[in-house]
């Protein structure tokens, strides 16, 4: 399996603050790997720093090997990286169906959007890729979504235009029981189809169902990265909320 | 796979999902709170009320006359061009307070270069470029230091307001086009007599109204502008630049007040500098009764030149019935309030 994404030795200062502190890693194609760690860990800016959205101090960014001097939202957008944020990007006042198309209207010539074809596709994504119970119309407003449903126009967009890597951040925080267990679900059939997808989440429970690989942070440092087989449920848990203490004191078996 | 969402079974029954219910209702439920329905239905009623009224007492009450319907088809059209603008520079988040002191600017380069002997299309350009860069000079000011948009274009009100009086000179004689030097087909193409009082820029205002509906509602950039203003951290994390739709909502605002000085300029053929004050906020108030959102993400055009309508119909009402002229900003203070809360109602009743 090839590499798809790799940081090399990234930091991200805000003034004396250090969010990021020299991380390493890399997303192989057709993987899933859970990036855990406790709030105000970094994982959030390491986020940003992947799908484009802020610039890292320093440090190299490389997509399949090839060094990007300056990744802009645009050109992760370019490569297939798409990022479901915490707040899930979208826009409450405009439709669902605007929502999945903006940016990317279909158009004519002149730039007028079709919007019946809009409508219909986006329609048709909600029944096929993610059915979303309570939904009226692709013309339905998204403020009148709740959060799973809100997360779920999100993952349905980032799905229709085929992108290669899904970062996708605390998606769980928002939905309930069953709707969690779906998304889960749905990332498996995704890597199955060759889409990698980076999960960040504090719930380990979540992660250790699906991951292929946990990174974890603690105050802006990676501080674990195993493959599944290498780690358990208990590692990951003392890493997430002790940090190297937790680790070292795990691996020693205390 | 199934995304089952089943936190709040009760008020969101399958049953609805069945695509083709009856098909107004459906259409109203994707379209209200979204301010256009309701201002419409709100404006036709007005304008039922007014006709009976007329009909009924034509001596006390002349609505339908061809002299009120004159007034009414020359105030609204350059007016109407203005809360347009104003709605679209708010449907992207901002607020252009200097948009009054730029029409006048507009108005006054309009009125010397034509009284100056220049043809009409040429002080017609002349002053719609203007229009432009002074919006452009708002916009560019925003985009690059971040100020609020308000104090921004509250600054250069001031400043445009102190540039007319400059323009005019020392002795402050307002330019004026001699009604000798004004073509006939000049008046003809501005404000022609159409039909019982009708005035040609009802025509202008309908062309302008068509096509920035389009570009609003129908064309990709209205989608942009939209997703600036409703969520801008959501536009640019997928790629919308921020910085570039405000300059192209800047730009419609601009090419609208110049039209609006070319359509004002033609018909008073003459301005003391500095006067206008308070039409920036008859715009923004229209806007407002149209459904617009002061906070940006929502609005529409037809709303806005109805809102316009809303205001100018009280203002015929007011003339008419030979009330103070004082009652007409009171009004125009009370609509803007009653709007925003019935719009703000509307809003929350579509959730």
């Amino acid at each position: 399996m090839s590499t798809l994404l790799e940081l090399r030795n990234i930091t991200k200062r805000y003034g004396p603050m250090v969010a990021v502190d020299n991380v390493s890693l890399a997303i192989d194609e057709g993987e899933i790997v859970g990036l855990l760690g406790d709030n105000g860990a970094g994982k959030s800016t390491l986020v940003k720093i992947m799908s484009g959205v802020i610039e890292a101090s320093s440090g190299d960014y490389l997509w399949r090997g090839d060094r990007i001097a300056k990744p802009t939202r645009a050109l992760t957008e370019h490569l297939g990286l798409e990022t479901i944020f915490q707040d899930s990007a979208l826009v409450d006042k405009l439709s669902i169906s605007r929502n999945i198309f903006m940016g990317r209207e279909i158009t004519n010539a002149l730039g007028l959007m079709k919007i019946k074809d809009m409508d219909r596709i986006s329609s048709h994504i909600l029944d096929s890729v993610v059915t979303i119970e309570g939904i009226r119309s692709p013309r339905q407003l998204v403020g009148s979504l709740s959060g799973g449903q809100k997360q779920a126009v999100a993952i349905a967009r980032a799905v229709h235009f085929k992108r290669t890597v899904l970062i996708l951040d605390e998606p769980t925080s928002a939905l309930a029981v069953r709707a969690t267990e779906a998304l889960l679900a749905f990332l498996v059939q995704l890597k199955s189809e060759g889409v990698s997808s980076v999960l960040v989440t504090h719930n380990l429970h979540h992660a250790f169902k699906v991951c292929d690989r946990h990174i974890v942070m603690n105050h802006g440092e990676v501080i674990l990265d195993a493959r599944r087989d290498e780690t358990s449920v208990e590692e990951l848990t003392a890493a997430v909320v002790e940090g190297t203490i937790g680790l070292e004191r795990h691996r020693a078996g205390v | 796979m199934a995304i089952i969402e089943n936190e709040r079974p009760a008020t969101v029954p399958p049953t609805r999902r069945a695509g083709g219910t009856s098909g107004l209702r459906s259409w109203y439920a994707d379209r209200r709170g979204r301010g256009a329905v309701e201002v419409t239905a709100l404006f036709v009623l007005l304008q039922i009320g007014c006709v009976v009224f007329a009909l009924k007492y034509p001596k006390s009450f002349a609505y339908l006359d061809k002299a009120n319907i004159g007034v009414m088809s020359q105030s609204i059209p350059w007016l109407a061009m203005l809360a347009i603008g104003s709605a679209v520079v708010m449907m992207v988040g901002e607020l252009d307070l200097s948009i009054a002191m730029a029409m006048g600017m507009c108005e006054m380069v309009f009125v010397t270069w034509y009284s100056h002997g220049h043809s009409a299309w040429i002080s017609g350009a002349v002053a719609i470029t203007l229009g432009i860069v002074i919006a452009l000079i708002n916009a560019i000011i925003i985009n690059v230091t971040k100020i609020a948009s308000f104090i921004a274009t509250l600054g250069m009100a001031s400043f445009w307001w102190g540039a007319q009086q400059w323009y005019v000179g020392g002795d402050g004689v307002a330019p004026r086009i001699p009604s000798e030097k004004v073509s006939k087909s000049l008046e003809t193409v501005f404000r022609a007599s159409l039909w019982h009082g009708l005035r040609g820029q009802m025509i202008w205002l309908v062309i302008v109204t068509v096509l920035m509906a389009v570009l609003i509602h129908r064309h990709r950039i209205g989608n942009h502008i939209f997703a600036v203003g409703g969520n801008e951290s959501a536009a640019r994390s997928i790629s919308i630049n921020p910085n570039r739709v405000r300059l192209i909502a800047f730009i419609m605002l601009g090419t609208l007040v110049g039209l609006a000085a070319v359509l004002k300029g033609v018909q008073e053929k003459t301005l003391i500098p500095g006067t206008g004050v308070g039409y920036e906020l008859e715009a923004i108030t229209a806007a407002v009764i149209g459904g617009t959102a002061l906070r940006g993400g929502k609005g529409s055009v037809l709303g806005a030149v109805l809102g316009v309508g809303f205001l100018k119909t009280f203002q015929a009402i007011s003339l008419l019935t030979r009330l103070d002229a004082f009652y007409y900003k009171v009004y125009v203070g009370l609509m803007i309030i009653i709007f925003a809360i019935t719009n703000q109602f509307f809003e929350r009743r579509a959730k």
